[in-house]
């Protein structure tokens, strides 16, 4: 299903959402990330039909959700699945009757939901554990049932809140894999809502930032995580791509240049260029000792990408010529500050 | 004695279980109103939700004895007689429909507000949120609180025997205080006993049974 969200407002008391904008393709995983607070889950209430916008039309597949009549809203929301931050399982009932329960609600005949129940169930792992009720599963075992019931009604739309936070890292990452296998094999479109970048990185294929009511950032997964632009996204980052030194070595960088100072470069390249060997390269062409102070590789997806920050004696012509080769090997370089010794210990206290 | 015995448990067995199977219909149906109508409910009335708690606080806050009393009009028109286990069937009957109407009401807000946002995302009805929702989440409350009033009915029951209603109560107090046969009394008492002991245990068996 596409999604189409045009200048969404929502106010209770206080402005909650104002001037959404959102294009979500078929087949798209989009995550939506901010901070608590940051209107992620009144936005997901609001695409699940929980909760009317003040203003503004979303659109589900060239079909008008919002302004239109309960029926209309009630057939729509039948095509869209939900999976929950606490799974929200109906206790009393077994994981097989739990996934049956969307359809017995639509007076399917039960013989042939139980089976396609029953093919859900093996589908998200969880073949002979029909008969088991919630509270003998475990969180993960759960997740899935809910999984499994969100698509049961042939949803082509896959809404997720926060649904890792109830879950171990292990448990979360085996789910996320589930959810990407679900979105090649039926091509589901899935906009989960997260405040953990971690799972945004997992499966994402775009990424928009909320912050205070608003996007504040859209982009592809790699640019968010490799260039993000705003404060937000920044510290949401913090933790996850690891680019800056250790801050013993930061304190001792200088703004400029001294006659025997040595230069601290960050390189950040990504995709094909990860694959060369750029230092020992740099290393013959101008012959300089090149030192490694810190180093970090990483995978998004498929995407290789990495962060190198790298010690070179200062020299004015060099200089610019390195920056420029780094330039033509699609490596974004840029001089974080200068050591004042050249050569020997650059680590204090070593 | 053994029959007189026999005799008034049936009328306190008859008086009880009817007035609880119509109590829990009438129970169900004012319970499942207040939930739908109160503010944050699925369909907020206020005006009904408060008229409808005034009118049920307002009738549980009369003693049995004189709601008894008050109801004879109404008693009389509706039976024919206000004297009798019948008569006393129909008080009965209304104060355990007032009594279970918010134990079931407790029940059905106790549900996770997040399995009622399952039903609403799922496009599901107001009426199918209460019934295949609520009212199944909610199922061993509403035992467990089914079991405690219908033991308090016993108890209004021996008040019933004020206005000849029959039953073990009312044989206690004509026999056992009246006449001051003290046997009678005791097995009477031993007969209570047992019969709540059953109803709490079944109900607690049940209630758990339930819970999964």
């Amino acid at each position: 299903m596409s999604v189409i969200i045009k200048n969404l407002k929502k106010a209770y008391n206080v402005v909650v959402l104002k001037d959404i904008n959102l294009d979500i393709p078929q087949g798209q995983i989009l995550g939506i990330i901010g901070k608590s607070g940051a209107g992620k889950s009144t936005l997901l209430r609001c695409l699940n039909g929980l909760e009317q916008p003040s203003a503004g039309t979303i659109t589900i597949d060239n079909q008008s959700f919002t302004g239109v009549s309960d029926s209309q809203r009630r057939r729509i929301q039948q095509k869209i699945g939900n999976v929950f931050q606490n799974f929200n399982l109906l206790s009393r009932l077994t994981a097989l009757e739990n996934v049956m329960f969307p359809l017995k609600l639509l007076k399917r005949s039960s013989h042939v939901s139980r089976s396609k129940a029953m093919e859900l169930l093996s589908l998200v792992g969880l073949r002979g554990k029909e008969h088991t009720y919630p509270n003998q599963l475990s969180g993960g075992q759960c997740q899935r049932v809910a999984i499994a019931r969100a698509l049961i009604g042939d949803a082509s739309l896959l809404l997720c809140d926060e649904f890792t936070s109830a879950l171990d890292f292990e448990t979360s990452l085996e789910i996320l894999e589930l959810l990407g296998n679900l979105n090649k094999q039926l091509r589901i479109t899935i906009i989960m809502i997260t405040h953990d970048m971690a799972v945004v990185r997992e499966i994402c294929d775009e990424v928009c930032v909320l912050d205070e009511g608003r996007i504040v950032e859209k982009n592809d997964i790699t640019s968010i995580l490799l260039h993000p632009q705003n404060m937000v996204t920044k510290s949401l980052i913090r933790n996850l791509v690891n680019k800056d030194l250790p801050h013993s070595l930061q304190d001792s960088l200088l703004q400029n240049p001294t006659a025997k100072s040595t230069a601290v470069l960050r390189l950040f390249f990504s995709s094909q260029a990860a694959g060369e060997p750029i230092i020992s390269s740099l290393v013959k062409k101008y012959d300089s000792p090149i030192n490694i102070l810190f180093g970090n590789l990483d995978h998004i997806r498929e995407t290789a990408f990495g962060c190198l920050i790298i010690a070179i004696p200062y020299d004015v012509s060099k200089m610019n010529a390195i920056m420029r080769d780094l330039d033509h090997k699609d490596v974004s370089a840029e001089i974080i500050g200068y050591l004042p010794q050249q050569g020997g210990s650059l680590w204090p206290n070593s | 004695m053994a029959q007189l015995l026999i005799q008034s448990f049936l009328e306190t067995l008859v008086m009880v279980g009817i007035s609880m199977i119509v109590g829990t219909l009438i129970g169900m149906v004012m319970a499942s109103l207040l939930v739908l109508t109160q503010p944050l409910g699925l369909w907020p009335k206020p005006f009904i939700f408060s008229l409808l708690g005034m009118f049920l606080n307002a009738f549980r806050s009369i003693p049995f004895i004189i709601l008894i009393i008050l109801m004879i009009p109404f008693t009389r028109f509706c039976v024919g007689t206000a004297i009798g286990t019948p008569a006393a069937t129909l008080p009965l009957a209304f104060a355990s429909s007032l009594l279970i109407t918010r134990v079931i009401e407790d029940a059905l807000n106790t549900v996770p507000k997040g399995l009622i946002e399952v039903g609403k995302a799922l496009g599901a009805s107001n009426l199918q949120i209460i019934m295949k929702i609520q009212f199944l989440e909610g199922l061993p409350l509403i035992i467990s609180g089914l079991t405690t009033v219908s033991i308090n009915i016993i108890g209004f029951s021996a008040i019933a025997g004020t206005v000849g209603g029959g039953g073990l109560g009312d044989l206690a107090i004509r026999y056992g205080y009246q006449r001051y046969d003290f046997t009678l009394l005791i097995f009477i008492v031993i007969i209570l006993i047992s019969f709540v002991q059953c109803i709490q245990m079944s109900g607690d068996f049940l209630s758990t049974k339930l819970k999964k």
